[in-house]
């Protein structure tokens, strides 16, 4: 760290400042340095070869947390208690030559590159559509009131995904900013404002990534904070204001090795991040499965009979057990919606994953409908169907199935391993106004 | 004061020629897009009761597009009137008899020609065009600007007169937002969901329906963002702070100007005005900002600031701040308040029966005395109903409407034109409004979809078939069950009573050919209800409904405007 030098001499530090420095120097390398062996695990098990979006994200996401998967505030509480402590013990050992100002010009730049990867981790998924997909065929037939609201912040965030696209833009551009000393305040005051509206979000709709998005913007301050006093003394005071006067200047191979450190750095989580999301756009987003469902067969479907151990149902808006209506997706899920209840499936925070028995997105959060997973055998018409939801891992279906013609499917077999069951299917030409012109007469 | 004689110095004596120049345009233009110039803004500005006020009557004084004519000819196209909340409070009647005149094109079933020109007219609207009014200001601007220029070549420059332009612009942006901001504080503008709209499919609504209710789920967060306007809006009352309340503003409308776009919103060109606002306001800043904190240098302000210990100054400014805080934070919130707790002008405000409300299957259903037997796909029988705690009945038919495109807003005193609940609607969702004979036990429901009922022809308050027919229609509840009925405008608490409303409910409402249904009602305490009656196409029906008790997964708001 001494290698820095000042090109103009250092200021002042009093006392107590050095004080809150060392406190804020310990504590924010609690929370920054990767130290949480969770995370390591992580990190060894990425296939480096063929590194996909999902695992720079997951690299781009590390906060201490030592309980749940979204963290608590009682991890902060304790790393500042061992911040406080180490404190106290340098306060006591402190070197006289100790130079303040480059403590200081270090701990801000950790915190600016943690910021600028955090807030372009998710800024990417966002720009290139991921995060928040238009809204399934189950989605889009399931009742308002039967979905949480996190659910329905990302499903009505899915409906616009150039709108979607805006807002990665602007998390990327505050994370660019962030990566230039001279910028970053100003990449910090858009971190404030985004990212606070995101903790607001979190808080307001039940999302599970408050504590995270406050973590960002507990950065965000201390790198706004160090220009806050000049901004205020200028737009405010109106008062002539003297610049930051500390520029760093590496000697000889160092500032070679700066170069190179921060090149590479923004290579990767810059532009091999964008490279890689945009792939994943094109190819496999993260949220829905990806294993093909049954050819021509997606829609939505009336189910106009429909019999248990041979006894026919009537249509019936109360009865408990008869279908009403059935989803075939684009991928391998079908939808049932009955009067069945459902036990919700309650993820609200954002994991990438490449397994399609682990993407539950188009379930979580909400009820009317039971989800399954398929795996077809094309050649003697079998569905082996299975409850994606964990609270249903009994609930198996296996399904004949005979297409009398386009618009059509008669399923017959076993459900639970015990009831036979017969349901006729008829596709129905459903309209939706969002599929149709925005500005034209809808007569729906 | 030494800050003051302090800044003085640092005034630059002259300007460039160019700076003059650009000056003097956008002195001209900001003072065209800040100063209302509709009669209509000044006619309810003298008009007001500011005795029994209404929050409508302070937020149409915040409300006002730029409303500038082309200079070749053709009328302004309300850039900056469509007014997204409904209806161009503050616009010119030519703008709302071109707005109807829109509507009607859109619903019209026929492709005449006047309408496919206007349909033309209005697509040739979207975009650029609809900042039309804008590109006007600006023409007008630059040619004053340049007249200006000939005739005043000789001053060195305009401090003066630039503090006070951004102290116009400056308090025209903050009682705007304020003006926003209020009917968030208080979250009336997104109501939260009705039992109808619960049970409606998320497929089944227009891209503005679903961003609007998803505010609309969480009202604390309309409060922030309620919270976020005003305090825009409070900071840029004040100069010291304006720059900072200026880029919230900037940051708070921009994202609500692409929110706009994105769902449909119809307020982008209202929303940019604060961001071209808040633009000017931050303009000095900017380079100064730059200065310091990209180059590195040392940063002198240099701006003019008036002299405010002489008593003319001293008390004009006083009493003008004054007042603008009185209106818009005094009895501003007064109104909002009011009307969040009694009159939430997106939900009807009448109580509805307390017996009835509820969820219901649909267990029995017969027309002209003929059983239809439930089925998800039949055009006639309904499928589930609702009684919503305010005065409607919904229920769901198997059955395409015309959707009504609007997000229900405006500010409307009838409940029956308070149509958030089925704004932006499909799926064959149905709302009637009703009023309760509670002697006779008869429900008079009309129509709420009114885009469903002008589809077929446009009306004019002008035509006297139209009046003929208001008259009739005024004639299908008798004397005797309007005695039952009540008088609508008092139905609210006493506390919400207003000039505003007294002098609407005296108006007759505007003729239009809404399907109307009269029904008995039989219920002991509401579990099963049998409706009895004639229908909107005529036949009689006979209706079992029985009360389902339905949980939904998203929770139930914490927050609710209306006393019901």
């Amino acid at each position: 760290m001494s290698t820095v030098k000042l090109a103009s001499p250092a200021t002042e530090w009093k006392g107590y400042e050095k004080i809150v420095l060392r406190f804020f120097f310990l504590y924010f390398l609690l929370q920054t340095i990767p130290l949480d062996w969770k995370y390591y695990k992580g990190l060894f098990s990425i296939n480096w070869l063929n590194l996909r979006y999902g695992d720079i994200f997951f690299i781009s996401r590390y906060f201490p947390s030592f309980s749940s998967a979204t963290g608590s505030f009682v991890d902060w509480l304790i790393i500042a208690v061992l911040a406080a402590f180490g404190t106290f013990i340098w306060t006591k050992r402190d070197k006289p030559d100790t130079d303040y100002s480059v403590l200081y010009y270090w701990l801000r730049v950790i915190l600016r590159y943690r910021l600028a990867i955090g807030i372009i981790g998710y800024g990417f998924i966002k720009f290139f559509p991921l995060q928040a997909p238009f809204p399934s065929i189950s989605n889009l037939n399931t009742n308002y009131g039967d979905f949480t609201d996190w659910k329905i912040f990302s499903l009505s965030l899915g409906i616009v995904p150039h709108y979607e696209s805006f807002l990665g833009g602007v998390e990327v551009l505050a994370g660019l900013l962030l990566f230039f000393r001279r910028t970053a305040s100003i990449g910090a005051l858009i971190v404030l404002v985004f990212t606070g509206n995101v903790f607001i979000s979190n808080l307001a709709y039940g999302g599970g990534e408050y504590v995270y998005s406050f973590y960002l913007i507990s950065l965000a301050l201390f790198v706004f904070a160090y220009d806050a006093q000049r901004i205020y003394n200028l737009v405010a005071l109106g008062k002539p204001t003297v610049p930051n006067l500390f520029k760093p200047v590496f000697p000889g191979w160092q500032e070679n090795a700066r170069l190179v450190a921060k090149i590479s750095l923004i290579f990767f989580f810059v532009f091999v991040y964008a490279f890689k999301t945009y792939k994943g756009y094109r190819q496999d987003p993260y949220q829905f499965p990806t294993t093909a469902g049954l050819a021509g067969s997606a829609g939505i479907y009336n189910v106009s009979e429909f019999k248990l151990n041979n006894k026919a149902y009537p249509y019936s808006a109360t009865d408990p057990v008869r279908w009403k209506d059935v989803v075939f997706e684009k991928w391998a899920t079908i939808s049932i919606r009955s009067n069945r209840s459902v036990i919700l499936d309650s993820t609200n925070y954002e994991q990438i994953s490449y397994k399609d028995d682990e993407r539950n997105y188009e379930f979580a959060g909400s009820g009317g409908r039971h989800y399954y997973s398929f795996i077809a055998d094309t050649v003697n018409h079998l569905l082996r169907l299975q409850n994606k939801n964990k609270h249903y891992g009994n609930d198996r279906l296996v399904l004949h199935y005979i297409k009398p013609d386009s618009k059509t499917i008669i399923l017959s077999g076993v459900s639970q391993g015990r009831d036979s069951l017969y349901a006729v299917l008829n596709r129905i030409d459903k309209k939706y106004p969002i599929k149709l012109g925005r500005r034209g007469r809808l007569k729906l | 004061m030494a800050t003051i004689e302090n800044t003085q110095e640092h005034v630059p004596v002259s300007w460039s020629v160019y700076k003059k120049i650009a000056f003097r345009i956008a002195f001209i233009f900001f003072i065209l897009v800040s100063i209302p110039f509709s009669g209509a803004w000044y006619t309810n500005l003298v008009s007001i009761d500011w005795t029994r006020p209404h929050y409508r009557d302070i937020y149409d004084i915040a409300r006002y597009g730029t409303n500038i004519p082309s200079l070749f000819g053709n009328s302004a196209r309300q850039g900056g009137g469509e007014d997204g909340e409904g209806a161009a409070a503050a616009g010119s009647k030519k703008a709302a008899k071109q707005k109807v005149a829109a509507r009607g094109s859109r619903s019209g079933d026929q492709p005449d020609p006047q309408a496919a020109e206007l349909q033309q007219l209005s697509r040739r609207r979207s975009w650029w065009s609809d900042y039309a009014s804008w590109g006007n200001a600006l023409v007008l601007a630059v040619i004053g600007g340049l007249i200006w220029t000939l005739l005043d070549r000789k001053r060195p420059s305009y401090n003066v007169l630039y503090y006070w332009l951004t102290v116009i612009v400056r308090f025209r942006a903050a009682i705007g937002i304020i003006g926003f901001g209020y009917t968030k504080l208080f979250p009336t503008q997104m109501p939260f969901p009705s039992l109808g709209l619960l049970n409606t499919d998320f497929g089944d609504f227009t891209a503005q329906k679903i961003y609007w209710l998803s505010v609309g789920i969480v009202p604390w967060y309309q409060v922030f963002g309620g919270v976020v306007e005003l305090l825009a809006g409070a900071l840029l009352f004040f100069r010291k702070t304006a720059t900072f309340g200026a880029i919230l503003l900037i940051g708070a409308l921009g994202d609500i100007t692409f929110v706009n776009y994105a769902y449909d919103g119809g307020v982008h060109v209202y929303a940019f005005y604060f961001v071209l606002l808040g633009s000017f306001v931050i303009a000095a800043d900017v380079p100064r900002l730059y200065n310091l904190l990209i180059l590195e240098r040392y940063t002198v302000p240099h701006f003019y600031y008036p002299d405010y210990s002489k008593p003319a100054y001293k008390y004009s400014r006083i009493v003008l701040k004054g007042l603008a805080i009185l209106i818009f934070f005094g009895v501003l919130t007064y109104t909002e308040v009011i009307n969040f707790k009694y009159d939430p002008y997106k939900q009807p405000a009448t109580a509805g029966l307390k017996t009835l409300r509820g969820n219901y299957n649909v267990t029995e259903f017969k027309i002209n005395g003929q059983e239809i037997p439930y089925s998800p796909l039949d055009s006639v029988r309904w499928k589930e109903a609702t009684f919503e705690k305010w005065t409607t009945l919904t229920f769901r038919v198997n059955k395409p409407v015309v959707v009504d495109p609007s997000n229900g807003g405006g500010s409307p005193m009838r409940d029956i034109q308070r149509t958030f609940e089925i704004a932006g609607t499909a799926g064959g969702q149905r709302a009637f409004h009703y009023y309760a004979d509670t002697v006779e036990q008869v429900l008079y429901l009309q129509d709420k979809n009114a885009v469903a009922a002008r589809a077929s022809r446009i009306p004019s308050e002008a035509d006297p078939k139209i009046a003929g027919r208001t008259k009739k229609n005024d004639n299908w509840i008798s004397d005797a069950a309007w005695k039952n009925i009540g008088d609508e405008n008092k139905f609210i608490d006493p506390a919400a009573w207003s000039t505003r409303r007294d002098r609407e409910f005296a108006r007759p409402e505007r003729g239009l050919n809404r399907a109307k249904m009269i029904l008995k009602y039989h219920t002991t305490d509401g579990a099963r209800v049998i409706l009895t009656g004639i229908n909107e196409s005529k036949d009689s029906i006979y209706v079992v409904l029985d009360k389902r008790n339905r949980k939904y997964v998203l929770p139930e708001s914490t927050l609710n405007a209306g006393k019901y």
